[in-house]
């Protein structure tokens, strides 16, 4: 796991942040474990408390799950797992929004400009893919 | 938790603490920040009753320190206390020897953690490697509270990397740890709270996650404002 956290969010809403995306690309199955508070704090080199307080959150939201004594894993519940797909789409597009909004671009212009771009991506992605 | 009230330090005419207050719980990594000369080394010497204070009180856990109080506290000062021309084996052995609190297998945990060669000489060692060696001998004793001054000054960044690791590893546990570093960037993720000192006092004390959540400011966010206004 690499995270790259900025100084600036809290910590522990990088670490659930990081952990919808790995849910939302199906890095991480549901009901697959997850390391435990310490390993994560040494492999992300942040403080164990605060990893504490992530798993806590991410446990109340119902995104992972722990029985008696055994690692905490990813949730099964369907309902929750699409929805954590939907809000990290949800978030990319608003934050897109803002930014292009902020120059006054008008709506049609960034439609064109979205789908030129977005075939250039898919192309480049299936030239990889057929270079492996 | 570990409680500073209040206290003033003079060295002669020059008035060092002003009153310095703070607190620094068990389980967390409480950082003392401030330029050189802020009075960080003499708040750990007073913690340690290594130094007289001139007012105000220093409680450990809710009582005022005695001679006791040295088992549950250790302090592991900038520069190596060792001799010189003592393996770091030996050095083990001596500290075994003189406290009561070293636990034997966390020293070789710690060794091998390190990665140090007991055989070496004290004296031969790197300055990473001495820096190490200091920490093995302090973080080995079994105490609630541990105080480093500086414990990345002068040394490169691979080995500050794997004395970073030293706080998310088991070799902390659940301690409370006061710290001073000028190296910010290595450890601004693992700080729970941060306590910038000028002029010999507490000019702001904060907890790193809130100040992120509620005013989305960074640990140097904060020094920079405090510091450079």
């Amino acid at each position: 796991m690499k995270v790259n956290f900025n100084n600036r969010d809290p910590v522990y809403v990088q670490v659930v942040r990081y952990f919808k995306q790995q849910i939302a690309t199906n890095m991480l199955e549901p009901g697959q474990e997850i390391p435990s508070r310490r390993e994560l704090a040494s492999e992300l080199k942040i403080n164990p408390n605060t990893v504490q307080r992530a798993y806590k959150e991410m446990e109340e939201a119902g995104l992972i799950y722990t029985e008696r004594n055994l690692p905490s894993k990813i949730t099964k519940d369907e309902k929750m797992l699409h929805s954590v797909r939907e809000e990290l789409i949800i978030e990319a597009v608003d934050s897109f929004v803002a930014s292009v909004h902020s120059i006054q671009v008008p709506f049609e212009e960034v439609v064109a400009i979205l789908k030129e771009k977005y075939e250039e991506v898919s192309d480049e992605n299936k030239r990889g893919e057929s270079n492996d | 938790m570990i409680e500073v009230h209040n206290i003033i330090k003079k060295f002669g005419r020059k008035q060092v603490l002003k009153g310095v207050n703070f607190t620094a719980k068990k389980g967390e990594i409480t950082c003392l920040i401030g330029i050189n000369g802020v009075g960080k080394t003499t708040i750990m010497n007073a913690i340690m009753a290594l130094t007289p204070i001139n007012k105000g009180s220093i409680q450990i856990d809710g009582k005022a320190i005695k001679k006791d109080t040295f088992d549950r506290i250790t302090f592991i000062p900038d520069a190596i206390t060792v001799l010189p021309h003592m393996t770091i084996e030996e050095s083990m052995q001596f500290m075994r020897d003189y406290y009561k609190s070293w636990n034997d297998q966390r020293a070789l945990e710690l060794l091998s953690f390190f990665k140090l060669n007991p055989d070496e000489k004290i004296a031969s060692l790197s300055k990473g490697n001495t820096a190490k060696v200091n920490l093995l001998l302090g973080l080995a004793l079994d105490v609630d509270y541990v105080l480093m001054d500086e414990p990345f000054s002068g040394i490169d960044m691979f080995s500050r990397e794997q004395i970073a690791n030293v706080f998310t590893s088991h070799l902390i546990e659940d301690r409370g740890v006061i710290i001073t570093t000028h190296e910010i960037n290595d450890i601004e993720h693992l700080i729970d709270k941060v306590i910038l000192l000028d002029d010999g006092v507490v000019i702001k004390q904060f907890n790193t996650e809130e100040m992120r959540e509620v005013e989305g400011k960074s640990v140097v966010d904060v020094m920079r404002e405090v510091y450079q206004s």
